[in-house]
């Protein structure tokens, strides 16, 4: 399996919050409350993250990008390490594997079961990425990928509900998440900047060179 | 964790103060009111008496009743919500570190027979400074353990001597975008409002803070005075207060013009209430690691059950 040069950086750039979350816990600097401050940068990264892979699609349509459908693969796979990440702190760290307290957690909270349905749900598209199973699949890998359209409302949701006060940042994402979804349907679907500069082929041509094994 | 403090320095600094403010309140205080406001009974729990020659601690005592350490001054100081500044813990430790505290007035108004603004200068000297190491615990379900410096709140309503028509009294915080940058923020009705009853606001633990660990409070504790209710949720105890107005009508906090599905009047904390965010059950102890029970009232139940005799707490929440 070839890993491109866009896929290895885009890796390196999402290893970033993770690296700093660990490197500030480790210098005691993930504030007075590190499982708060972790849960907190985990759930804002993953939800980048698969934000970010939705832009993919619609990058690649517009200005015929195709080494960001690679880039895609990647960031989705990185949305499902911090949103695992994110429910592991929650379950281990903050709630210490005792169940009686995450039953009831999950039991009383609709913010939570609907973040927990997002992450279930996140399983099987993060599986079949791998190459093998998703060339097996064929057709059926695309219908069954349709489903992170609803993961995202899902997150997004999540997200609204989870947040205290001001909520104009999950108003933000779902305006952009919106946004990225209507690129999909006609007649945005048809658009297409590809012809009018080089620029883009000089940009897809780095990002897509294979050198790596 | 360290405690800035040197243990040397403060307590005999704060012993001296305290000393000198008893004297100017019985040399200088003319009106009786006042006198008998401020002399009347006896403190808590003064600050250290033990011998001066001695290293004293910090502290009269590090422990609550309940024998939990107190968090560390570090923690407190670092870790706030302050929405005027930033929804983010941290950032308003910076952003308030020059938010003018000096010269300060609270005005206290509204249904009383003596109406008065009250200097903090006034405001130091008139009432006797008490350590009062409280739990605080947050809604979000984390908690600390505080020694405050303050003074009980009824001896300023006895000051201002509430009329019949008092039923509450309504707390309000300093309104200045220039100052506060989180206020130029449209998402939230400023200034911050915050209410209690009129019998909770008499009650001995609902005190006025000036500072903590010793020292004066920091901007971002709420300088240079703050409410503190330990039984109820920490956003109860609004900082940096301008104006105490008693009133007969229930007063609208901010955080329930907000979100009244989340945010009751009385936001006692009660593990038996849950909230759609965060667990009220347990909580997480600032500094200490693990996960703890909260308990009924914040663990003052036996101080003020009494004041909800009755009353069905899932509703009045």
């Amino acid at each position: 399996m070839k890993i491109s040069r866009g896929q290895v950086i885009t890796a390196i750039l999402c290893l970033i919050p993770f690296g700093l979350m660990v490197f500030n816990y480790a210098r005691n600097n993930l504030t007075a409350n590190p499982i708060q401050a972790a849960t907190l940068q985990t759930g804002h990264t993953a939800i980048n993250l698969l934000v970010l892979s939705l832009a993919c699609t619609p990058i690649r349509n517009i200005f015929g990008l195709n080494s960001f459908l690679l880039i895609r693969k990647v960031l989705g796979l990185f949305a499902f390490f911090y949103a695992a990440l994110h429910f592991l702190i929650f379950i281990v760290f903050d709630f210490e594997f005792n169940l009686f307290w995450i039953l009831d957690e999950i039991r009383l909270k609709p913010f939570i079961q609907i973040g927990l349905a997002a992450l279930i749900l996140l399983i099987p598209l993060s599986v079949t990425s791998i190459p093998r199973i998703q060339r097996k699949m064929g057709r059926t890998w695309e219908t069954l990928h349709k489903l992170v359209y609803f993961v995202a409302l899902l997150v997004i949701f999540h997200y609204l509900l989870a947040t205290k006060g001001d909520i104009s940042r999950p108003i933000l994402y779902a305006g952009i998440t919106l946004f990225l979804l209507l690129l999909r349907i006609f007649p945005f679907n048809k658009l297409n900047f590809t012809q009018k500069s080089s620029i883009f082929l000089s940009i897809d041509s780095f990002l897509s060179h294979k050198g790596l094994k | 964790m360290n405690n800035p403090i040197s243990e040397s320095e403060i307590t005999p600094e704060a012993l001296y103060l305290s000393r000198r403010r008893f004297m100017r309140n019985a040399l200088s205080l003319s009106a009786a009111s006042l006198l008998a406001g401020s002399c009347s009974s006896t403190p808590k729990s003064v600050l250290p008496t033990a011998t001066v020659d001695a290293t004293p601690p910090a502290l009269s005592k590090f422990q609550d009743e309940f024998g939990n350490s107190v968090t560390s001054y570090e923690n407190i100081i670092s870790y706030t919500n302050y929405y005027e500044f930033s929804g983010d813990k941290s950032r308003p430790t910076e952003l308030a570190k020059d938010l003018i505290t000096y010269p300060w007035s609270v005005q206290v108004d509204g249904y009383v027979n003596n109406p008065q603004s009250f200097s903090i200068d006034q405001i130091r000297s008139s009432f006797e400074q008490e350590e009062r190491i409280f739990r605080m615990r947050c809604v979000e379900g984390w908690s600390m353990v505080i020694p405050w410096i303050g003074f009980p709140l009824s001896r300023i309503l006895d000051i201002v001597e509430p009329t019949s028509e008092a039923k509450y009294v309504r707390f309000e915080t300093m309104l200045d975008p220039e100052q506060m940058p989180g206020q130029k923020s449209g998402a939230f009705p400023w200034p911050y409002i915050e209410g209690l009853r009129l019998d909770e606001a008499r009650h001995d633990l609902a005190i006025l803070a000036t500072g903590l660990y010793g020292k004066n409070l920091t901007p971002q504790n709420g300088a240079p005075i703050r409410l503190v209710i330990p039984w109820k949720y920490g956003f109860k105890s609004i900082k940096s207060i301008v104006k105490i107005s008693l009133v007969s009508e229930m007063p609208v906090s901010l955080w329930m013009a907000l979100s009244p599905n989340e945010y009751g009047f009385y936001a006692n904390v009660n593990p038996n209430v849950p909230h759609p965010r965060w667990t009220q059950a347990s909580e997480q102890r600032i500094g200490q690691g693990g996960r703890i029970d909260t308990l009924m009232f914040n663990g003052y139940e036996d101080a003020v059950a009494g004041l909800y005799e009755g009353m069905d707490l899932s509703i009045n929440f």
